[in-house]
């Protein structure tokens, strides 16, 4: 697979500010993912051909970090914490709300393609817990009706 | 006490440069720039400013040592991978504050006469990524960043790297390790990175919080600020407090500020005043005291003293309510999630000792389990590779030190942990 | 001076180690999994704890430094404790299948665990469970088993420089994987299985034949395959290999092997093997008995000679026979046939360039170890990709790269991409105005002295040549070659790796000249890639038309006499012909008959059909082989040979060291090369008398004046470089005969659109021989032709899509693999396979320099192909 030129231009452009072009390739996964919502394995490959890193090597780099995503995702992706704050505020109900009104599973992606479930650990959010990023927006203080009125913002 | 650190952050354009410069910012850097990197270095040593990432590090020291080191170039890292559960108090400096954040790391950079520096900002922050862009980005437009800083010839560049979600690559050579472009799993010590770090070059690590103190550093000298706070740890710290308290949130208090004033005095107690059953005082790897327990001053050289450690600050409240053995059953559950692999006791005893907890948890634990787990835990505890795997034995055996019954209550009576 | 004490005993260090490494020092083994020698040290099994005084930790000696005055326990209560507890981790994820693992016997977690366990077994819940992966054809995954020890993994890009395998996933899901997740697409070399402590990754062509405790013999021996001559351990349980595995030890390839070493020596135990001496009769080859084949051939031999004279009889001598054999064919050619008409393959490259190199410098100047490359502070590369030529050699500039040391390419070396921070890839056949150009610049930056010696005043002659100049004709830019340069004149005393590409060429010998030119300049040593285990060893022995054993040229009386006189016999003075010129000679009807001794020549030389007819033109065609080949079906005579295990002799690699060769198993048919030549000798009248090939060894140690009281004992012992224990020919200063290249004419640009062919090296086959081996089949089974990413474009052909080549000579048929890295106006085709080989569609085109083949300017005509490719017809 190639790049797209613009996806390709994107690394290239964020090459230039590192002096070791190995150190471009999260932030080059990123691009990728940003752009296709997963990093399928022809992606990893030309990335590493893009950054003369092996493929098999770039495969180890990208399945290390757990915000990496290998398989499709749906249109919108709902990282939810569980951690311990977020536990013992009530992060668990909202997981079944989840399910029950999406069908979501953990991993999992509802049948309608509109949102992907990951379960996050600790995002920052304790103080406000229970927290949820919904791609890049963090929405806090959740309960079982505003999680609801939050993801119905997103089609 | 007067703010510094959260300082001017109720103003909803703090993030921006002129905002920022009214409030008396880039003042530090102006001094700086007049002053010789070894200066500042001995004003950092002589304010006795420590890291704010959970060691506690005397930081004067630390750059002194990477200093020294004749090997160019230098590089300067700021830790904001900010991923210890509890922790949240770098989250505020780096949405609302960013150019204290980046006047303390141009000074660090002078101070150390590094050229580069990168912030390895967790994943999980994508919206502290845009802002700390949109700020560096006008910090080079003002000339406090590039080639020539403030005329002066100083170069020093700098730039947002983002993490992928990994809660070891906080560690400071996992962090390296990423940075390169790797699996982020820690390296040998030593060497250490002020002797070969990024890149193989003399690295200074440091967490937002403790680059953020810099500049205070040098506004009020070293020897005022070394008043503040406790003697042998000086200076304001943030400490974020979540779980069961009216006010969570993070406060900007001085070092030693007392667990029982912090809950009581500045969150107002814990919420519908229920019993206060535990407290994990600085991240979850650090140990849970009782609620008898919360007369300590909370830093690095007083935590140890009372059974626990200050660690990153995060303090989380349980009421009565809490299950805690489900609560630790979590703890454990994100630091198996969170191994990275390459040592033996961590990447299996974790597991393992998850597992005896969702036995116990599930209402299906043995008599001997808990004893099991005292062992698994001791079996992995000081044999890991880094502290780690010593973070979930920790939680283990405090958890059960302190709440055994509630442990032995589950296997007893053979009761699920709710869901 | 560090001073420690381990276990009770002191022990003093000049420099700081690792308390393993200094433990191991007093004789104390302290356990580990996840360490390798070869290896830098990793930390991550936690077996290596030990205590130590005043920590309160236990320390992971592995990665723990010794200091002065530092006490260390190694077996304490406490230690062992925390060693029985990490194997009772390791086996929580361990799948404990011992009785169906291949490793059993030979597993390092499982002698731990007898050691140190039985661990009780106090996890219950389900293991990880992950199915054995048989994706690939030679390697079995087995991540069940898999101990995340990284062995493997930092095996495959720390010391072979793959990186084909990775780590996946992080915590106790952890596994091993190449990037496909299947298949590996690798080099194959084989060194992860060889690190692997338990049974996560094995040979699948080992599984289930062996248990360790069935092994009943081995012996330590040479690789067959290439100039290298790696040491092999064979292991054997009755009459059979079961297994080849690296010498660790004392071996220059201090553990490593490539893929023909470990898993081709299967071609031995073909069953295709020839099994008994044939005759050709009414146009037939029929079995017949030794016997009667030798007072054949004699009784043919005898006829030619009397009628045509000894010089219408040739031999073709084999870089995979030993010493001993070539040794004795040369004799028998010069002393019983009376002609000096004896040459191999290796007078096609090897030996000229020798022969070039050591008139300019002397003898033995090609003689350096291969450990010295990885130490030296600068590589220059040409001719041919050594990572697939000589893989062992080649990992040797990879290691000095990742240390790095400044490696530059010329041409394509696809082995050492990313490896070389100069590539540079010329068009075809331009080589020598770059390498002019690099000349001209390095003298401009390094002048030489002022006191000229007579090679320096040669060098004084060459025309200049200037960075545009040579952009224009090889078309790199003139920047890229200057930035070469920058990087040569910062070396003291580099390796030089030179290929067969760059010699078998028109202009050769200026290129050779360009190249010892350069070598003076650099100060550089030279390394010439070998094909073949024995090149050197069979010029050593005189299968040269013009050299006597020992490197005596035929031409001084001097040393014909002496070698005559030691037999009583008289050595023919006229210099023979070149293997070349044989063919010719047979072509036209000179030489009426051909001893073929291990060689495949119908196929190894460029042309086949003209050699065909050549060879179907002779009175008498002797091969002794091991297989049936391209040459044997134009035989008179086929002699079944025993194969490189079942022989014992030496060979000579292309460092120049001589290495002993020893008997695995016994030949069922076949008899050994030097046997067979001995025993025509003998019909013929001359009764050579030796009974094994020690006897040969000691008449050689007796004739050659290099090999003085060589033995195999001195072999044994590891260092039997050159010039062993003799004498080197004294070095002629005046050198004469060297011609100045035309630098007009090699300034002359190919024309641009044409597309020439080349010769594949494929890492996965050598010459004709691996054709015969299930294993390196398994990996790469079909030839195919490698062409660039705009040759392609202008064809519309995809990797996969077939298309035919057509030259002058011929055409073939075969499936294109695109490489971005090659140049336009080229096709590489390999020649290992039947029907299918590049010389079947080169011509005959001679270098008169060195009388062999100039393999350049071969046009060729590439079409796509609609249809998939029918079968070749001869
Ligand atoms: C497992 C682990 C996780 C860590 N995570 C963080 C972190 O998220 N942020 C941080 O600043 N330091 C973290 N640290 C501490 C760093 O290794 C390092 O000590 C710190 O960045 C140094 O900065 P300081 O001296 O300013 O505290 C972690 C350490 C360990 C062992
Ligand atoms: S303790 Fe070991 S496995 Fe765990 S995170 Fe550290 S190095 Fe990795
Ligand atoms: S050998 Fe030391 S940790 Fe594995």
């Amino acid at each position: 697979m190639k790049l797209s030129d613009k996806v390709a231009a994107e690394i290239n452009s964020i090459k230039s500010r590192y002096q070791d072009p190995r150190s471009c390739l999260l932030p080059s996964l990123y691009v990728v993912q940003k752009a296709d919502g997963w990093i399928a394995p022809e992606a990893m490959a030309a990335v590493g051909e893009l950054l003369n890193v092996p493929g098999a090597t770039v495969k180890g780099v990208a399945t290390f970090y757990s915000m990496f995503r290998h398989k499709p995702m749906g249109r919108h992706l709902i990282q939810l914490c569980t951690n311990v704050a977020c536990l013992v505020m009530g992060a668990e109900e909202l997981v079944d709300i989840l399910k029950g009104k999406y069908g979501l599973e953990p991993n999992g992606t509802s049948p309608d393609g509109r949102f992907s479930l990951v379960i996050m650990e600790c995002i920052g959010a304790c103080g406000t817990a229970p927290a949820m990023l919904v791609d890049t927006d963090f929405h806090e203080n959740l309960n079982e009706k505003n999680i609801i009125d939050t993801l119905e913002n997103y089609k | 006490m007067e703010k510094y650190l959260l300082r001017n952050i109720e103003n909803p354009n703090s993030a921006d440069i002129n905002e920022y410069v009214k409030a008396g910012g880039y003042k530090a850097l102006a001094k700086a720039m007049d002053m010789k990197p070894a200066d500042i270095i001995e004003q950092v040593k002589k304010s006795g400013l420590r890291g704010r990432g959970g060691a506690g590090f005397p930081t004067g020291m630390k750059w002194a040592f990477a200093a020294a080191d004749p090997k160019m170039p230098k590089y300067l890292l700021c830790n904001a991978d900010e991923g210890e559960p509890g922790t949240f108090k770098d989250r505020p400096l780096l949405e609302k504050n960013p150019h204290l954040l980046i006047e303390g790391m141009i000074i660090s950079g002078h101070a150390l006469r590094a050229k580069y520096g990168y912030i390895y900002l967790r994943g999980e922050y994508p919206q502290a990524k845009d802002i700390l862009e949109a700020a560096i980005k006008q910090a080079y437009e003002k000339k406090f960043l590039g080639d020539n800083i403030l005329g002066r010839g100083v170069k020093f560049d700098l730039c947002v790297h983002q993490g992928a979600g990994a809660y070891i690559c906080g560690e400071e050579t996992a962090l390296i390790e990423s940075l390169e472009g790797r699996r982020g799993q820690p390296r040998i010590k030593p060497p250490f990175p002020v002797n070969e770090g990024f890149l193989a070059k003399p690295t200074v690590v440091n967490n937002v919080e403790t680059f953020s103190n810099v500049p205070y550093v040098l506004e009020i000298g070293p020897e005022e600020y070394s008043k503040i706070g406790s003697s042998d740890c000086p200076g304001p710290k943030l400490f974020s407090v979540s779980g069961h308290v009216k006010k969570p949130g993070v406060y900007e208090l001085p070092m030693g500020t007392t667990l029982r004033d912090i809950i009581y005095t500045h969150c107002g107690g814990v919420t519908g005043d229920k019993k206060l059953k535990a407290v994990i005082p600085g991240g979850i790897s650090t140990p849970v005291l009782p609620a008898d327990k919360l007369d300590c001053p909370m830093d690095f050289v007083n935590m140890p003293k009372h059974g626990s450690m200050l660690g990153s600050g995060a303090v989380m409240v349980f009421d009565e309510t809490v299950d805690l053995p489900k609560v630790c059953l979590r703890a454990i559950k994100f630091f198996e999630h969170e191994s990275c692999g390459k040592c033996t006791p961590c990447r299996e005893g974790i597991g393992w000792m998850r597992s005896i907890l969702g036995r116990i948890c599930g209402g299906t634990g043995n008599a001997g389990d808990i004893d099991l787990l005292l062992e698994v835990s001791k079996n992995v505890m000081g044999k890991t590779f880094c502290p780690l795997g010593d973070g979930a034995a920790t939680v283990v055996q405090n958890f059960i030190k302190n709440f055994r019954n509630e442990f032995e209550a589950h296997i007893n009576n053979k009761v699920r942990a709710e869901r | 001076m560090i001073t420690v004490t381990i276990n009770g005993k002191q022990i003093k260090l000049e420099k700081p180690v690792s308390i393993l490494e200094a433990a191991k020092m007093t004789g104390i083994k302290i356990p580990t999994l996840c360490h390798h020698k070869s290896l830098e040290a990793y930390g991550g099994c936690r077996l290596c704890l030990v205590e130590i005084e005043k920590m309160p930790r236990l320390q992971a000696s592995c990665t723990q430094y010794v200091t002065d005055g530092m006490v260390v326990w190694t077996e304490t209560g406490r230690v062992v404790e925390a060693r029985k507890a990490m194997l009772e981790f390791l086996l929580i994820n361990h799948a404990l299948d011992c009785p169906y693992c291949d490793k059993a016997g030979e597993c390092d977690l499982q002698d731990l665990v007898m050691k140190y366990g039985p661990a009780a077994g106090r996890f219950t819940e389900g293991k990880r469970k992950h199915p054995e992966s048989y994706d690939d054809p030679i390697i079995v995954r087995n991540m069940e088993r898999c101990i995340s020890c990284t062995r493997c993994v930092r095996m495959c890009s720390k010391v072979q420089g793959a990186s084909a395998i990775s780590m996946v996933n992080r915590t106790s899901k952890t596994f091993v994987e190449p990037f496909s997740g299947g298949r590996y697409n690798c080099e194959y070399c084989g060194n992860c299985i060889n690190v692997c402590p338990v049974g996560a990754i094995m040979s699948r062509l080992h599984k289930h034949t062996y248990r360790p405790w069935f092994i009943e013999k081995t012996v330590d021996t040479v690789c067959s395959f290439c100039g290298v001559g790696c040491s092999v351990t064979a292991q054997i349980r009755g009459n059979s290999i079961v297994r080849i595995i690296p010498e660790s030890e004392k071996g220059l390839n201090r553990g490593l092997l490539c893929n023909r070493g470990r898993f081709g020596y299967d071609y031995i135990s073909n069953s295709g093997r020839l099994k008994s001496p044939m005759i050709r009769k009414n146009g037939s080859l029929q079995e017949t008995t030794w016997s009667e084949a030798f007072m054949y051939i004699a009784q043919k031999i005898k006829e030619i000679k009397e009628k045509n004279g000894g010089a219408a009889i040739a031999g073709v001598a084999s870089g995979r026979c030993t010493n001993e054999d070539n040794y004795v064919f040369q004799k028998f050619m010069r002393l019983v046939v009376g002609s000096n008409n004896i040459d191999s393959i290796a007078g096609f490259a090897y030996a000229p360039a020798r022969k070039f190199f050591e008139k300019i410098f002397g003898q033995g100047v090609t003689a350096n170890p291969i450990q010295g490359i990885s130490r030296s502070d600068g590589i220059f590369v040409i001719g041919g990709d050594p990572t697939a030529i000589n893989p062992v050699l080649g990992l040797q500039i990879r290691a000095a790269s990742q240390k790095d040391i400044p490696v530059a390419t010329v041409g394509y070396a696809p082995g050492l991409k990313g490896f070389a921070a100069n590539r540079l890839i010329p068009k075809p056949s331009t080589e020598a105005a770059l390498l002019a150009a690099l000349l001209t610049e390095m003298l401009k930056r390094k002048p030489l002295p002022a006191e000229k010696t007579p090679f320096e005043e040669i060098i004084g002659k060459i025309q200049p040549v200037s960075l545009n100049e040579a952009e224009s004709a090889c078309g790199i830019a003139s920047g890229e070659i200057s930035a070469c340069v920058d990087s040569l004149s910062g070396m003291t005393n580099p390796a030089l790796v030179i290929g067969r590409d760059i010699i078998q060429r028109s202009e050769g010998q200026a290129n050779l000249l360009l190249l010892a030119a350069l070598a003076q300049a650099l100060n550089g040593r030279i390394y010439l890639s070998s094909e073949l285990p024995n090149e050197q060893g069979l010029i050593d022995m005189g299968c040269l038309p013009d050299m006597l054993p020992g490197g005596r040229p035929v031409a001084v009386d001097s040393f014909r006499k002496r070698y005559g006189e030691f037999f009583n016999a008289e050595v023919p003075s006229a210099q023979g012909l070149s293997l070349m010129e044989m063919v010719e000679g047979a072509h036209s009807g000179n030489i009426k008959a051909l001893y073929v001794m291990g060689e495949n020549i119908a196929f190894n030389i460029p042309d086949n059909k003209f050699v065909k007819d050549a060879l179907s033109r002779l009175e008498l065609l002797v091969v002794q082989d091991i297989f049936t080949t391209e040459t044997t079906r134009f035989a008179h005579v086929v002699l079944p040979a025993a194969s490189w295990a079942e022989r014992e002799g030496s060979y000579t690699n292309l460092e120049g060291r001589m290495q002993h060769l020893k008997k695995a198993i016994d030949s069922v048919a076949g008899l050994e090369d030097w046997k067979i030549i001995a025993e025509v000798s003998k019909v013929l009248g001359v009764d050579m008398n030796y009974r094994d090939s020690r006897d040969i060894l000691a008449e050689i140690a007796k004739v050659s004046p290099l090999h003085k009281g060589v033995t195999y004992e001195d072999m044994d012992s590891g260092e039997c470089m050159w010039p062993y224990k003799g004498e080197p020919l004294r070095h002629d200063l005046n050198i004469v005969g060297i011609d100045m290249p035309d630098m007009k004419a090699l300034l002359k640009k190919p024309e641009k659109d044409k597309v020439y062919i080349g010769v594949d090296k494929v890492l996965f086959h050598s010459a004709s021989l691996s054709r015969n081996s299930f294993a390196l089949n398994s990996i790469y089974s079909e030839p195919h032709a490698k062409i660039g990413k705009n040759l392609a474009a202008k064809l519309s052909v995809a990797s996969g899509d077939h298309i035919s080549i057509s030259t002058g000579a011929g055409a073939i048929e075969l499936a294109a693999v695109i490489d971005s890295d090659m140049p336009d106006n080229i096709v590489l085709v390999p020649n290992n396979f039947e029907g299918r080989g590049a010389f079947r569609v080169m011509g005959w085109k001679m270098n008169a320099a060195f009388k062999a083949p100039a393999l350049d300017g071969m046009e060729a005509v590439l079409k796509k192909l609609e249809r998939v490719s029918a079968e070749v017809s001869e």
